[in-house]
């Protein structure tokens, strides 16, 4: 107990004072500026770190209230101010919580959700690739959500188009070969039967008339369909790109005028002016094979008029876009396209019309000969109303072409 | 001259000083305060009184009153939880040195954390402790002024002295209007703690001109009027009284004390016997055995007392004398034995009172022999 037994010098305390709060104060002060200033700096390197992901980024309360974002909101959504804000309202323009929402999913199963939605904005439909996490305190009960929201709309357009760009030309290529296996049979075919068909004569004169006359009925049908059987075949040859292309300087205005009056000649059942025609008149020159290119105009027209069979008419339009374009685009107002077919419109064979009247390798047809041109072709269609085909081909000056 | 220091709490003195609590309470930051004190003074109404006073002031207060004599150390332990667990600032202390040292182990365990037995001895605290307001309500113990808090440690059966200047508290607030509902045995009792601190103080070895002055003061004062305030209880005599357990408590707190307090923590310890019946039975002993190492100062406490010049020697002793005969003046016990009925108990105490912190500074040195000598002959 020796250490608890104080000295006198203990009892007078001289250097010991009455401690106050002053010391301890000063050291908390300086401590806590200190760790004010780490937070500072990591909450910069966060920021930082924030700032350099090029998504839009948000975080939501367990109520859908938006509780943060990144400047990347701002490029895509109109509401200035979305804190505080409930998130259906801000990114859907909804009242009631989105059904298919990643969030609400995030919540209930606790677990990283990932989807794509269609987002329109401003006009134009986005594809969002949405990632929500939830936020959780130390591993517990989540607190709210971490959403990114990337715009994938142009990857899901290179996508697509990739996709449908190797389809076609795998289906292209085995059209053409059973194409170029058919076109022998073919022409023996229509070979021998035109051999026949010298020997009527003679086949006549020892042979009753009503069956000579039958027989000649039969031929005339086998060589009509051997012809349109050689037509199909060739359509289907051009699929394949197997046909040599004549690239010549050409007038698209003109390939349009041309085409229309094989029509017109078709179709003199229907009013005179049906088909109008806004052509451009200084369009410029451009680089192509004629004849393809007035297949496509041909093909464009003639599902347009199919569609305009029991009401309706077409503009045939053409014009300038930049400085690198000309285009043409062929509106109907017919009966349009359902939503679900438009992805599948260019695919060879895919048809809604009846056995018979088409084989579906119409557009497939145009796709592949725009796309030779290194052209475009898109569509615009409204159910009930119309459908619009547009075609971009890329003016190219003649020093340019014949440097390749 | 030797460096010496002299260190007092801010003291409102004065009947009525009491009403200043809740401002003092606030000027120290209170919010919500934790009131101490125990069941007497409860019985007596000063306790409703405080409180009354603190809700006038809009003052939030938890109450803490599981105290005893010679508080023990889970007393303050518990109250130093429900301090933190009230969340509680301002420690106001109300009542005699029960409820005020137990309001000081509070306040040290609360801030400094651990055992109180950690911080036995001297300048042992780390930390500050929370502002402390006391009100003393019997002129005696001194805790409000002092810089000791005395608590018994129950396992080893012994009073600690825990002693440091952080214990002083900050405000002292005395208001002998409080004395008036004491009873009779309890203002002697206290009286004489305080006459005892005065003296013990005065013959310190580390008595300084500033507390010597209070020392003599206090036995004054004492002398003259712990009769008339039994007799008449008036306010001015119960007044003086108040002053004069103030000025021995300042002056105590900065010289300490000696033998008879080392004995008293001692007995207290072992036999829970109350603090103020100790010293009629002790001190004029411990004088006798004081006297050759401080004859100077004993005869100028018998010149005071008595107005005698006489000899040295004799005008010491007659200091003694007249001390006896003013303890026999009033009826309270003067026999130790009358206190510890087994003798042989006698020398574990005075092994204990060795050690106590109050003997370092007794005139004389002192063997554990000699209290038993002392003991013996008070017995
Ligand atoms: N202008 C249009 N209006 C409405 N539907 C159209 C239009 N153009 C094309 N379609 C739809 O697209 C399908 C595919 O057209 P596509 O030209 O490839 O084949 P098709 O016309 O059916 O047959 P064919 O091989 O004889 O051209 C059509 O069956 C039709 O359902
Ligand atoms: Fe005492
Ligand atoms: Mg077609």
């Amino acid at each position: 107990m020796s250490q608890i037994k104080p000295s006198l010098q203990d009892l007078i305390g001289i250097e010991y004072i009455k401690l106050g709060f002053y010391r301890e104060l000063q050291e908390k002060i300086i401590e806590l500026q200190s760790s004010n200033l780490q937070l500072d700096i990591k909450q910069q390197h966060l920021q930082s770190i924030i700032d350099g992901i090029t998504d839009v980024m948000a975080t939501v309360s367990l109520d859908f209230k938006i509780t943060s974002i990144n400047r990347f909101y701002y490029d895509f959504f109109e509401e200035k101010d979305p804190i505080g804000k409930l998130c259906f309202n801000v990114f859907r323009q909804r009242n009631s919580v989105c059904p298919e929402c990643p969030i609400f999913t995030a919540l209930q199963t606790n677990q990283v959700q990932r989807q794509i939605v269609m987002i329109p904005i401003r006009g134009k439909i986005h594809h969002f690739e949405i990632t929500a996490s939830p936020l959780r305190k130390s591993d517990s009960y989540p607190i709210g959500v971490l959403i990114l929201k990337r715009d994938v709309t142009l990857e899901k357009e290179y996508q697509a188009k990739l996709y449908q760009a190797e389809k076609m030309s795998t289906i292209g290529l085995l059209a053409a070969s059973v194409a170029h296996e058919m076109n022998n049979p073919l022409t023996a075919i229509s070979g021998f039967a035109q051999g026949l068909r010298r020997k009527l004569p003679v086949l006549k004169k020892n042979l009753d008339k009503s069956v000579s006359d039958e027989i000649e009925e039969y031929l005339n049908i086998i060589l009509k369909e051997c012809k349109r059987c050689k037509d199909i075949v060739q359509n289907l040859l051009d699929l394949g790109r197997i046909r040599q292309q004549k690239m010549t300087l050409l007038d698209l205005n003109s390939i349009i005028i041309d085409t229309v009056q094989l029509i017109r000649h078709h179709s003199k059942k229907r009013k005179k002016d049906f088909i109008k025609l806004r052509l451009y008149k200084q369009l410029p020159m451009i680089y192509g094979d004629i004849s393809q290119l007035k297949q496509v105009v041909l093909n464009l027209l003639l599902n347009a008029l199919d569609a305009t069979e029991k009401k309706g008419d077409i503009i045939i339009t053409t014009s300038k876009v930049g400085k690198e374009l000309v285009e043409m685009s062929i509106q109907d107002s017919g009966v349009g396209i359902p939503k679900e077919y438009l992805d599948r419109l260019f695919e060879p064979f895919f048809t809604t019309k009846p056995l018979g009247r088409g084989t579906g390798i119409g557009l497939s047809t145009c796709y592949n000969i725009i796309k030779n041109h290194e052209g475009d072709i898109f569509v615009s269609s409204e159910l009930g109303k119309g459908t619009t085909f547009t075609v971009q081909l890329p003016i190219k000056s003649i020093i340019a072409l014949s440097s390749t | 001259m030797r460096v010496i220091k002299f260190s007092i709490p801010e003291i409102i003195f004065g009947i009525g000083s009491i009403n200043y609590v809740g401002l003092c309470a606030k000027q120290l930051g209170a919010k919500k305060i934790f009131l101490v004190s125990d069941p007497g003074l409860e019985q007596a109404g000063w306790v409703s009184k405080i409180i009354d006073l603190l809700q006038k002031d809009d003052l939030q207060y938890a109450y803490y009153s599981d105290i005893t004599t010679n508080p023990r150390d889970f007393q303050v332990h518990l109250g130093a939880e429900k301090y933190l667990s009230e969340q509680a600032d301002v420690v106001v202390a109300l009542g005699g040195g029960s409820p005020l040292d137990a309001a000081k182990g509070i306040a040290l365990i609360a801030s400094n954390g651990g055992q109180i037995r950690d911080y036995e001895g001297a300048n042992k605290i780390q930390k500050p402790l929370p502002p402390m307001l006391f009100i003393p309500s019997t002129a005696g113990s001194g805790s409000d002024i002092s810089q000791f808090a005395i608590i018994t440690d129950v396992e080893r059966q012994i009073k600690m002295s825990i002693i440091s200047r952080t214990l002083v508290p900050n405000i002292s607030i005395i208001d002998p209007y409080l004395l008036t509902t004491k009873d009779e045995k309890l203002i002697i009792s206290s009286a004489i703690d305080a006459l005892c601190h005065a003296i013990e103080s005065y013959l310190s070895k580390i008595a300084s001109p500033f507390t010597e002055s209070q020392s003599l003061l206090a036995i004054q004062i004492i002398f003259k009027n712990l009769k008339p305030a039994i007799e008449t209880r008036s306010l001015d005599h119960l007044c003086q009284l108040s002053i004069a357990s103030t000025s021995a408590g300042m002056a105590f707190s900065n010289a300490s004390l000696g033998a008879v307090h080392a004995l008293a923590h001692a007995l207290g310890g072992m036999f829970d016997t109350m603090h103020g019946l100790v010293h009629p039975v002790l001190l004029p002993h411990v004088m006798k055995f004081n006297l050759p190492s401080c004859k100077e100062k004993m005869a100028h406490i018998g010149k005071i007392l008595t107005g005698e010049n006489k000899p040295e020697y004799n005008t010491a002793m007659s200091a003694i004398e007249a001390i006896e005969r003013f303890f026999s003046t009033f009826n309270i016990n003067c026999r130790l034995s009358k206190i510890v009925k087994d003798k042989s108990k006698l020398e574990p105490v005075c092994k204990m009172a060795h050690n106590d912190a109050c003997l370092l500074t007794n005139p004389r040195e002192a063997t554990w022999e000699d209290l038993l000598a002392i003991c013996e002959e008070a017995w």
